[in-house]
């Protein structure tokens, strides 16, 4: 992806008014730049950098602020679901409420999704069910991003038989389904917990990041100024984290926030498969399991956790999605 | 020494993912409803045995329901009143209740062409019987007088007869038993005491893969995990001729995926619906859908052999938490009215069957659970995992006993689901459980002995709880000796009395057969021991 580091080696190295009448054509919004003009040269540069202008691009999407605002709100419910309800999730009320049908006069009540087959508040547990959704989700996503960008990052930095030890390694891994990997590697664990899937699902689910990884720094590690830093004596360290990182990182991000919505929906299979999540944490996956069973008497049972499921899962790929568009206008 | 034994434990469901495509057993359908084709066979919903076929290696419904068929013994029971009646014993005379005079039907043969001889019986109960051929039903023989030589407590046999077997001809032998068995010809219905051929003993091994049996049924072909194919046997000489060509036992892993299978006419009969189905089946099925009382019942076992659980104050907490289990709502609810919540630890309907045994820990009261729990030092770590099979459809429940301990006691309690029925008892027998697990029993024959002495009498064969009471011993002991069935009965009442205070498994509900059939079929009509009247059903021709 030149056209991401070059906007950024001009962060860099400014040169300031001859790119930014550039950048801004390319860009297609002159207009809007004239109107931007900081007085002060450091703002300006600020402004004007990969980041800054992604950022104004996002704001600016109707996906992004739906998707963000969505986001939020889930990751407020998984630290604080108390916030959302009194109801108790794990509450079986088998006399009084057993599959009791949705009641829409119960605003943000414990029956206003209606009661499950033990008797439970559907709305209560599709709250505490956030926690376990998106504490996958996003420890997920960061064990794959470290370990897959490190590896990619280091394959690519240098090349030649690291880059061959590495990649191979890289294929092995990608050719394990991330499904029927977990499957089998959680099968070996009696007693599974959040944090085992985690680690399943991260140790698995790195190679594709490593990929991305690895071709953006090739792609980067020819740039002049990586060139120039060289020359001007930097070390390994330097120029890997503070030159090529921050030219590379745009395209990992971006898989990254998409993958996210993916591990989530995996977390749900597994543990709808029964090999995933177990009581006493409440999962979506688990609830659309045990859900199934009364599909045809009590639809509402299934329909509130998948629905659940499917807005998370559809809210962080419209995000990889916004943001991708943002930092790759190329693509769009 | 009667040791007593073995019982098929009860499960559900079953087995294999695969075959689901592999439609019906008979071939074609329609036809006007009335006739039937007694050359079609007809499918039914089973599980993978767990053992190779062999009468005295099947005690669970998968190989139990099979051989069943293959094998006929000296008496059953008969499908509608669940009495004692004659197949290959022509008459079983004892004066004592101890030497036991047996005379064999002439013109029985296996599936080989061979007879039916009193050797047969006689070989087969010595080999089941002795301890290297390791039997999983071998304590069923403790009776018979010389079973401690075949089958020593440990250490080798000193030799492989049972002294009480005696071969008078052909057609004749006697039983002596060690000691008094008022009840001991009900027993006999019991698949453990079929005959063998005499190629049995050349392969053992071998034949349990290809069984050759003297029942309605014989053995086709084994695909396992997928399905067992059998065709009514022509020489067949019981009471109860077949009226189809075959039963195919097909291999189902959830119950859910047999009813699917039900209602597209992929399977013809059905073992057992899933719970998801109870609310909805008999609209489904119309007059397909039966609903039967069973001679079975669901308890939650604990393991007593834990030092956690071995403790006498412990007994409290058990009664605590069968106090605390909401068995009228949950049986109402959850389980959809499919079962009876119970009072006692023998299933109802069955002889000897007692109303209240269990007493008030079989009543739900919260706060009286809380106290006896606290009291008896509360459950270990306090928390309580209750292992059960993952295939039989027991989630719902275990899942709702689980929610009223805690909500009752406080006591943090989840389901441990095991992937099948065979990997679950595997853990069960292997006393590879931590705290409690399902547990069920269908009876072997119609008795309340069959409840008791067989699970919980110490080192019993389904004794999974390592449960031992030397009053219960005893009291199972006299009942045993009794100069009748009737005082036999009533022994083991007040046997059954005293496992209230050990509370050594915590009894839930008495099953009901929920089952139906397909279009295919008609008279189908299940037993007390929730198996169709096999050779009855027909198949539409």
């Amino acid at each position: 992806m030149p056209d991401i580091h070059d906007e950024s080696s001009f962060e860099r190295h400014p040169k300031p008014g001859v790119d930014h009448l550039d950048y801004a054509g390319e860009q297609g919004m002159a207009v809007e730049q004239e109107t931007l003009v900081e007085p002060d040269p450091e703002k300006r540069e600020e402004a004007r950098s990969l980041w800054g202008d992604a950022w104004r691009d996002l704001r600016r999407r109707p996906i992004f602020l739906i998707s963000a605002v969505l986001i939020l709100l889930l990751i407020v419910m998984a630290i604080f679901p108390g916030a959302f309800t009194d109801a108790d999730p794990r509450k079986a009320d088998l006399v009084n409420d057993y599959l009791k049908r949705p009641d829409w006069t119960d605003f943000f009540g414990a029956g206003w999704f209606g009661y499950d087959g033990q008797g439970r508040s559907i709305y209560a547990r599709v709250v505490y069910g956030a926690r376990a959704s998106i504490t996958v989700g996003i420890f997920v996503t960061a064990i794959v991003t470290l370990l897959g960008g490190l590896c990619g990052m280091v394959a690519g930095y240098f090349g030649g038989p690291v880059d061959a030890l590495l990649s191979r390694i890289i294929d092995i891994f990608f050719g394990i389904p991330l499904l029927l990997g977990a499957l089998v590697l959680l099968n070996a664990f009696s007693t599974r917990t959040v944090w085992t899937v985690v680690v399943a699902l991260g140790v698995l689910g790195w190679t594709q990041i490593a990929r991305v990884m690895r071709g953006a720094v090739l792609t980067v590690k020819q740039a002049d100024y990586v060139m120039a830093g060289r020359a001007l004596g930097a070390g390994t360290g330097r120029l890997m984290f503070r030159h090529i990182l921050p030219n590379a990182v745009a395209p990992v991000i971006v898989v990254a926030t998409i993958a996210l919505g993916g591990y989530i929906a995996t977390e749900a299979t597994l543990s709808f498969l029964g090999i995933g999540l177990q009581d006493p944490t409440i999962s979506w996956g688990i609830d659309i399991s045990s859900a199934q069973k009364v599909i045809r008497t009590a639809p509402y049972v299934l329909f509130f956790p998948a629905a659940a499921l499917s807005i998370t899962v559809l809210a962080f790929i419209m995000l990889g999605d916004a943001v991708r568009d943002a930092l790759d206008p190329k693509l769009r | 020494m009667p040791v007593a034994t073995r019982a098929r434990w009860v499960l559900a469901a079953a087995t294999s993912v695969a075959l689901v495509a592999s439609g019906c057993s008979s071939s074609g359908g329609g036809g006007s409803s009335g006739s039937s084709d007694s050359a079609k066979t007809f499918s039914y919903q089973s599980s993978e045995p767990q053992n190779p076929l062999q009468p005295a290696n099947a005690n669970e419904t998968g190989g139990g329901r099979i051989i069943q068929n293959l094998f006929k013994g000296l008496v059953d029971y008969d499908p509608s009143n669940a009495k004692i009646r004659m197949q290959v014993a022509d008459k079983i005379d004892t004066s004592d209740s101890q030497t036991f005079n047996i005379t064999l039907k002439d013109g029985w043969t296996f599936h080989d062409g061979t007879p039916v001889h009193a050797k047969n019986f006689v070989d087969a109960w010595n080999w089941a019987a002795t301890t290297a051929n390791n039997q999983i039903n071998s304590s069923w023989f403790s009776d018979i007088e010389g079973y401690q030589d075949v089958h020593p407590a440990s250490g080798q046999p000193a030799t492989n007869k049972m002294s009480g077997l005696t071969v008078v001809d052909d057609l004749h032998f006697t039983v002596k038993l060690s000691g008094k068995v008022s009840y001991f010809e009900y027993k006999l219905g019991y698949i453990a005491f079929s005959p063998l051929p005499d190629a049995f003993f050349n392969d053992p091994a071998g034949y349990g893969q290809k069984p050759v049996g003297n029942g309605p049924y014989q053995f086709v072909s084994w695909d396992h995990n997928q399905q067992l194919t059998t065709k009514a046997y022509a020489n067949y000489q019981g009471v109860d001729k077949p009226k189809n060509g075959g039963v195919v036992f097909k291999m189902y892993s959830t119950a859910e995926a047999a009813y699917a299978d039900l209602q597209s006419n992929n399977l013809d009969v059905m073992d057992q619906v899933p719970p998801s189905a109870l609310a909805t089946y008999k609209t489904d099925l119309g007059d397909r859908a039966i609903d039967s009382p069973q001679g079975a019942i669901q308890n939650i076992g604990f393991t007593l052999y834990q030092a956690d659980w071995a403790a006498p104050d412990k007994a409290k907490v058990r009664q605590g938490l069968s106090m605390a289990i909401d068995r009228d709502t949950i049986t109402k609810t959850v389980l959809q009215g499919s079962r009876k919540p119970a009072t006692a630890w023998v299933a109802e309907g069955v002889e000897g069957y007692k109303d209240g045994q269990c007493g008030q820990f079989c009543t739900f009261n919260a706060a009286q659970a809380k106290q006896l729990v606290t009291e008896g030092g509360g459950v270990p770590g306090n928390r309580l995992t209750i292992t059960y099979n993952a295939d039989g459809g027991h989630k719902e429940w275990v899942d709702a006993v689980c929610n009223s301990i805690r909500q009752s006691t406080g006591v943090d309690c989840v389901g441990d689901p095991r992937p099948d029925f065979k990997t679950a008892r595997a853990a069960i027998t292997g006393h590879q459980i931590n705290g409690a697990f399902r547990t069920g029993w269908v009876q072997d024959y119609p008795l309340n002995a069959n409840f008791l002495a067989d699970v919980y009498r110490t080192g019993a064969a389904s004794n999974d709880f390592g449960y031992s009471n030397p009053q219960f011993d005893q009291l199972s002991t006299q009942a045993d000796q009794a100069a009748s069935v009737a005082d036999s009965v009533t022994g083991y009442q007040q046997a059954e009395a005293v496992l209230a205070s050990g509370m050594p498994a915590i009894p839930l509900w008495y099953y009901r057969t929920n089952s139906g059939y397909s279009t295919k079929v008609q008279n189908v009509k299940f037993d007390s021991f929730g198996n169709p009247a096999w050779t009855q059903v027909e198949v539409k021709g």
